[in-house]
């Protein structure tokens, strides 16, 4: 279970997230969506502080997740693992290397430092990416492979991770549609076996397609909270003042994805 | 945090995996066997080039009790009587490595575009030109100096020569590589607008790597500084005869001031050149 309390974020005069509160059951698929400046990755990147709040909380089972330092707040980067818009893998090192990344934090720091992993994590490694089958590409050079692929190496090195939550923002935005597929169906995956996905997404329709739950942000706020069959057209242009098709090109303009798919295809 | 593991995700079996993918697991014996001879060889060169040079912990521990004495010489540092001829000595240099330096880059630009593979399409004579320059690389700043102190005499003409003539061939490769990875598009461009080839390697290409080159001659500038003291030493001019001479007297005092004067010298170029650069590469604004 994971907790949002009333938390705050702002960068000098602007506030780009502004009193957010949400509880997040386990095993739970949420997707974020909001328009560019809404403030969906200031809220993504403060639940594993790789940004601090200004105020708020977040408690996972419990635990003050804004109190830890140091070693605490490894771990539970560790726990909460993360995937970004433009994958983050490192260029220069091969497929296998970069999955292994995962395992990191539970390596003492000189062994891992000389990149011995034990043959169980090489396992472990091959068996995450063979599940998206790119077991065949372990040794190739990250940058060697498409962006769809790409992504789901990075999926591969957050399951290495062992994580509870997965945090990916906007994952399919540099993505063309059919690897879009590809990749939110890996996390949808990931997703039934039992861990926490928060997903930032541009696109309403993959948002309605693949998400149990969908938070909408406006200015820093929560603006509808629900499941995707109450998030209507109607709604849309309640919250947002613009029709849903506007709403889709101005998101993905936003981001430079790819033209937004025809909602009425996307549910086909 | 609980510490319960993912569902069903990370079941992976070793055996399975190595049978299929036995590279993912390090490398194979003969592989290793391999590494390990290679390292041995590195091992017994570094061995043998110690034992070669008796480079005895006792012997370096005299020469650092050697050092250490002329350190306690040399407090305090003091200009000495001929303060103006130390002051000339340090203008010289700087002048000798910028003169050198400007002459040097000035002739590498064109010579950078003949050896670039975009540029010049005729292996031949690029190939030729390149190991020319590699050539002229192959001989130290000081070897160039010791003959042009030959060739033209005592002073500081003889060290801007030297600079100039070691400088060349470095920053022609250097400028050759910069124009090798400017981007193709934008000279398209020009030659698409009907632009002929020079006027798409001066609009397409040029300022591209026009930043790029004046930085690399602005750091060579400052080493060059650095490396005039030494052609002063084999007598062509600069700070460097002026140290050579207290060193042989042993005023120790007077050669910390210079070793002092030139520290401040070199910092005060980096600073300025420092800033240089990053307004060329940082700055927005268009080269011409």
């Amino acid at each position: 279970m994971l907790e949002i309390e009333r938390l705050t974020r702002r960068f000098g005069e602007k506030t780009a997230v502004d009193g957010v509160s949400l509880s997040i059951p386990a095993g739970q698929m949420v997707g974020v969506i909001g328009r560019s400046g809404a403030g969906k990755s200031t809220l993504l990147r403060m639940l594993n502080r790789l940004t601090e709040p200004s105020a708020g909380r977040v408690l996972f089972d419990g635990t003050d997740i804004t109190a830890l330092r140091g070693q605490a707040l490894r771990d539970w980067r560790m726990r909460c693992a993360m995937i970004f818009q433009q994958f983050n893998l490192v260029q220069r090192l091969d497929v296998l290397t970069n999955v292994l990344v995962g395992r990191l934090n539970r390596r003492p720091v000189l062994t891992s430092l000389l990149r011995m992993f034990t043959a169980q994590e090489r396992a472990m490694a091959l068996a995450a990416l063979d599940r998206f089958d790119l077991a065949e590409t372990a040794l190739q050079r990250a940058d060697t492979l498409s962006g769809g692929q790409q992504q789901r190496v990075a999926i591969a090195r957050a399951l290495l991770q062992e994580p509870r939550i997965i945090l990916a923002d906007e994952p399919i935005a540099s993505l063309d549609p059919r690897n879009a597929r590809t990749v939110m169906d890996a996390l949808r995956g990931v997703n039934r076996d039992g861990i926490t996905v928060l997903v930032n997404l541009h696109d309403l329709a993959t948002a309605r397609d693949y998400c149990d739950r969908i938070v909408a942000l406006n200015a820093g706020r929560v603006v509808f909270d629900g499941p995707p069959p109450a998030l209507t057209a109607q709604r849309i242009r309640e919250i947002y003042g613009v029709t849903e098709e506007e709403f889709a090109e101005e998101a993905a303009a936003a981001v430079g994805a790819p033209p937004p798919r025809h909602p009425a295809i996307a549910a086909a | 945090m609980s510490d319960r593991r993912t569902a069903g995700a990370m079941s992976a079996d070793v055996e399975t995996w190595r049978a299929r993918m036995p590279a993912a697991f390090g490398a194979t014996r003969g592989r290793r066997a391999l590494r390990v001879a290679g390292w041995a060889v590195f091992a017994a060169w570094l061995v043998a080039s110690l034992w070669w040079f008796d480079m005895t912990p006792q012997r370096i521990w005299a020469g650092l009790s050697g050092l250490g004495t002329i350190l306690v010489l040399m407090v305090p540092p003091s200009p000495g009587e001929q303060w103006v001829e130390i002051l000339q000595g340090m203008a010289e240099s700087v002048a000798m490595a910028f003169l050198g330096t400007f002459l040097a880059a000035i002739v590498a630009v064109p010579l950078g575009f003949l050896g670039a593979r975009n540029i010049v399409t005729a292996t031949l004579w690029r190939f030729s030109l390149r190991r020319l320059l590699d050539g002229f690389r192959g001989v130290d700043q000081l070897i160039w100096a010791l003959a042009y102190v030959r060739a033209v005499g005592l002073g500081p003409l003889a060290g801007v020569l030297a600079i100039f003539t070691a400088d060349i061939a470095v920053l022609a490769k250097l400028y050759a590589e910069a124009i090798e990875n400017a981007e193709k598009k934008q000279a398209e461009g020009v030659v698409a607008a009907g632009g002929g080839r020079l006027a798409s390697v001066r609009f397409g290409i040029l300022p591209q790597v026009a930043p790029v080159m004046l930085a690399q001659a602005l750091y060579f500038f400052e080493s060059n500084t650095r490396s005039a003291t030494i052609l002063g030493v084999v007598g062509a001019g600069g700070i460097g005869l002026q140290i050579a001479e207290r060193i042989r007297v042993r005023h120790w005092d007077e050669v910390a001031f210079i070793i002092l004067l030139m520290i401040a010298t070199v910092a005060v170029i980096d600073f300025i050149s420092g800033r240089i650069r990053r307004r060329l590469i940082g700055a927005q604004a268009a080269p011409h």
